[in-house]
């Protein structure tokens, strides 16, 4: 038996009700788990240009080896489809989630579910130690009078109704009003925050008339170096500060915070309970900064503001601090991604500033706490105006073309401007990054599927933050972490040129780092914990453990693998992500559309770069990934030597379809 | 030696099961543990049952085989050679902190991690300090 992987794939066919098994170990070699095992199970399993609401799409939901293991943060999960939320057509990308189900799976003896089809009637998945069933969410008849019903439930109704009817101890992940009303930004939910968000799964899960999916397992997960891993976690793990929301805040107060994810043992300053309006403590994770900010009295969404090249964007209004964490609750229970509200909020703030009071004849009323909330219950049932504005603000604009001044058009589409996804970490709308690190995020949002700045958070891009504290101090000490990390002390210097390979870098740890799996906000450790603004201010050498990752998977697996073969792992894994975009039609051609945004002054530093220059960012990104020019597709002989053959020869049948449709 | 227990402290990360079942199991599993961490979503709130080293224990005396008993150090350990798999001392727990496990079809109860020089696993690894470890009377 093989330690990490416990050596199942379950598929379940949700139109026929039918379910069959695979083995793991063959993909575990090539691609360990978690993103990269879902990216070459979407391969062959996903036929290629289908719609999101497809009856043939997949949801994918994979673990990897260090999933339900001791490994820090281990506990979380990937998923996977072809997603509706993606602009201005469906492609394939992925979300994480922390929490308790992964580990519940592979203690249930699954390391990853492909789920396909669509059930006639509203159902949810049970597994329970092997045993697969599909129960009818929409007419249970139990014992228990109550459970009637689900469909129509909040996530966290429908949990502990699955809870109580299955076993206290089964983890769910389930969709709220807004998954099963299609909203192209709906969430899947799990404990009492967790989401797989950004991606609109919820809306696929919704249009396969899937609720939920409660496990339950009570087998284990084989340690090939039990001590080993005691030891790693016991040195490195127990409440050290993962150094990002608030890096220089050393440990911070010593209370009580909430995790993520199961095995998480880090002292993450990001997260914190807070109380609802009604007096409730709840968790705050992933927004936790965001509610931090408003804790110390600040506006967060006055952060929204910007100004620049001709283009504004209004300030938000935050609500303080126990309305935003009911508003935030209120998200999480009707399923909705928490990140519509920075697009959103400003751009119905702007049409008020216009003096445009209805859309459509409703009524907008953006600063009205009352108002938004009730505009959040539309959004989810499309009702009113969220009717309108529940396929995201990107496509309410294509609705919306012709009825309101092309300025307010304009920025809406500027707001989502990468491929549907609210701004992240670019520069300008959201985050203060100065340069050289929008230019790395410039690029890795033309590459990937998705804001790839929400996956990459302990990389190179919480980097920016210690810049902005002090930018020579912080420039220097880059050179030394540059050295190591990438080979050259320049890596990071504030300029336009070689940023390619630390844009790479980081593309390749993060798709290592999803499919071990481990959290991003603590992996790659490029910046060690500092236990103050002292301990920063006097460290020569700031580099963190960049081996970590390698020495858990050793440990859980008993595989020495090498840093090269871990690099090669991921990269087979994101060329095969970069085929699956190939194939929905993805190439330069859209990913010059991204130039605009680009073209505006840089928030910090007030940097830019013109047309030309986004394009050179590219030349040197597709020449780096060894991609071509042309299409910025990989070349046949790389996907060859990654071991992708049938990639490469699809890709190729593709590209001489298309070379004859252009002749 | 006696762990103290305060789960409001205690944030549900398992590291404690986890290490318990991997010190003596060399898996990671909740069900393997000897101990558990069982969160009430409703209300938020956390159980940990784990055996508190009674002054007076219920399960020495519940035992007929007398497999439960106090070893060289005073500390309440059950000697899995010498057990019938009765259950009399699950039954006699108040503190619901012994266990069985079907897959191994035996009876499972802290041990302390006896012969583990660093002490018991969970107490180490636990982030929070929802477990610690007495100080040891004089």
């Amino acid at each position: 038996m093989a330690h990490g992987w416990v050596g199942k794939i379950l598929f379940v066919d949700l139109s026929s009700g039918e379910s069959k098994l695979r083995d793991t170990l063959p993909y575990a070699h090539s691609y360990l788990g978690g993103r990269g095992l879902a990216a070459r199970l979407a391969w062959e399993e996903i036929p290629p240009r289908i719609e999101a609401f497809d009856p043939e799409n997949r949801i994918i939901i994979a673990t990897g080896p260090l999933t339900g293991t001791l490994s820090p943060t281990g506990g979380r999960t990937i998923m996977t489809a072809i997603s509706p939320r993606t602009y201005p057509y469906a492609w394939y990308t992925h979300s994480t989630l922390g929490g308790w189900f992964g580990p519940e799976l592979k203690y249930a003896g699954f390391d990853a579910l492909v789920i396909s089809g669509r059930a006639g009637t509203p159902v949810y998945l049970e597994i329970q130690d092997g045993k697969v069933r599909l129960v009818n969410a929409a007419g249970y008849i139990a014992d228990v009078p109550s459970a009637s019903d689900l469909w129509g439930l909040d996530t966290y109704q429908t949990q502990l109704r699955l809870k109580e009817r299955l076993d206290p101890k089964a983890q769910v992940l389930a969709i709220g009003p807004a998954g099963e009303n299609r909203v192209r930004f709906a969430t899947v939910q799990h404990a009492e925050e967790n989401a797989a968000g950004h991606s609109g799964f919820g809306a696929v899960w919704g249009s396969k008339n899937l609720k939920a999916i409660a496990v339950r397992g009570t087998g284990s997960v084989s340690v090939a170096q039990p001590e080993a891993l005691l030891d790693e976690v016991s040195r490195y793990g127990v409440f050290k500060t993962v150094p990002v929301g608030g890096a220089l805040e050393g440990s911070g107060a010593h209370k009580r915070r909430p995790i993520c994810s199961q095995a998480c043992t880090f002292n993450c300053l990001v997260s914190s309970y807070e109380q609802t309006a009604d007096g409730r403590l709840v968790p705050g994770q992933c927004v936790g900064s965001y509610l931090m900010a408003i804790r110390q009295n600040q506006n967060q969404m006055e952060a929204t503001h910007y100004k620049g090249g001709g283009v504004e964007v209004p300030a938000g209004r935050s609500f303080g601090l126990c309305e935003e964490v009911t508003l935030k609750e209120s998200c999480d229970r009707l399923g909705l991604d928490l990140w519509h509200r920075l697009v959103m909020q400003p751009w119905l703030v702007a049409c008020t500033q216009r003096g445009i009071t209805e859309l459509r004849g409703h009524p907008i009323a953006p600063s009205d706490v009352f108002w938004y909330a009730g505009f959040q219950e539309q959004l989810a049932h499309r009702q009113g105006l969220g009717a309108l504005l529940a396929d995201d603000l990107r496509r309410a604009m294509d609705e919306l073309e012709g009825e309101l001044p092309t300025d307010l058009i304009d920025l809406g589409r500027r707001m989502e401007f990468g491929f549907g996804f609210p701004a992240h970490r670019e520069g300008r709308f959201w985050d203060e990054e100065p340069l050289p690190f929008w230019v790395i995020s410039a690029m890795m949002y033309a590459s990937e599927s998705r804001d790839p700045a929400i996956g990459t958070h302990q990389s190179v891009l919480i980097l920016a933050d210690l810049v902005l504290e002090d930018r020579e101090l912080a420039r220097k000490q880059f050179r030394t972490v540059s050295k190591k990390t990438w080979g050259y002390a320049e890596a990071l210097e504030p300029t336009f040129e070689d940023k390619a390979p630390v844009a790479i870098w980081s593309q390749n740890m993060h798709m290592l780092i999803d499919s071990l799996p481990l959290c991003d906000f603590a992996f790659p450790q490029v910046v060690r914990p500092f236990k103050d603004r002292q301990d920063w201010q006097n460290s020569e050498d700031i580099t963190g453990d960049l081996e970590i990752d390698r020495r858990l998977l050793k440990a859980v697996t008993g595989i020495d693998y090498s840093r090269e073969e871990l690099t090669h792992i991921s990269e087979r894994a994101f060329f095969l992500e970069r085929a699956l975009l190939a194939r929905a039609g993805r190439s330069r051609e859209l990913e010059e559309t991204l130039a605009p945004h680009f073209q505006l002054p840089c928030r910090a530093d007030g940097t830019l770069i013109d047309e030309d220059g986004f394009s050179r960012l590219l030349d040197e990104y597709y020449t780096a990934r060894g991609w071509d020019l042309e299409r910025g597709w990989p070349q046949s002989g790389q996907l060859k030597e990654l071991g992708l053959e049938d990639v490469a020869l699809e890709l190729e049948k593709l590209h001489n379809l298309n070379k004859e449709e252009l002749a | 030696m006696k762990i103290i227990i305060d789960s409001d402290l205690c944030r549900d990360c398992q590291a404690c099961t986890l290490a318990c079942s991997l010190f003596h199991h060399g898996e990671c599993s909740l069900e393997l543990a000897r101990l558990r961490v069982v969160k009430d979503l409703a209300k938020d709130s956390l159980v940990i049952n784990l055996c508190r080293q009674c002054d007076y224990p219920d399960c020495i005396a519940a035992c007929p085989n007398e497999a439960i008993r106090l070893d060289e150090l005073g500390q309440v350990i059950l000697f899995e050679g010498e057990c019938l798999q009765c259950g009399a001392c699950a039954e006699a727990c108040r503190y619901h902190a012994i266990f069985y496990n079907e897959k191994l079809g035996k009876y499972l109860k802290c041990d302390l991690c006896r012969g583990r020089a660093e002490g018991p696993a969970c107490v180490e690894l636990c982030p929070v300090g929802a477990l610690t470890l007495a100080a040891e009377e004089v």
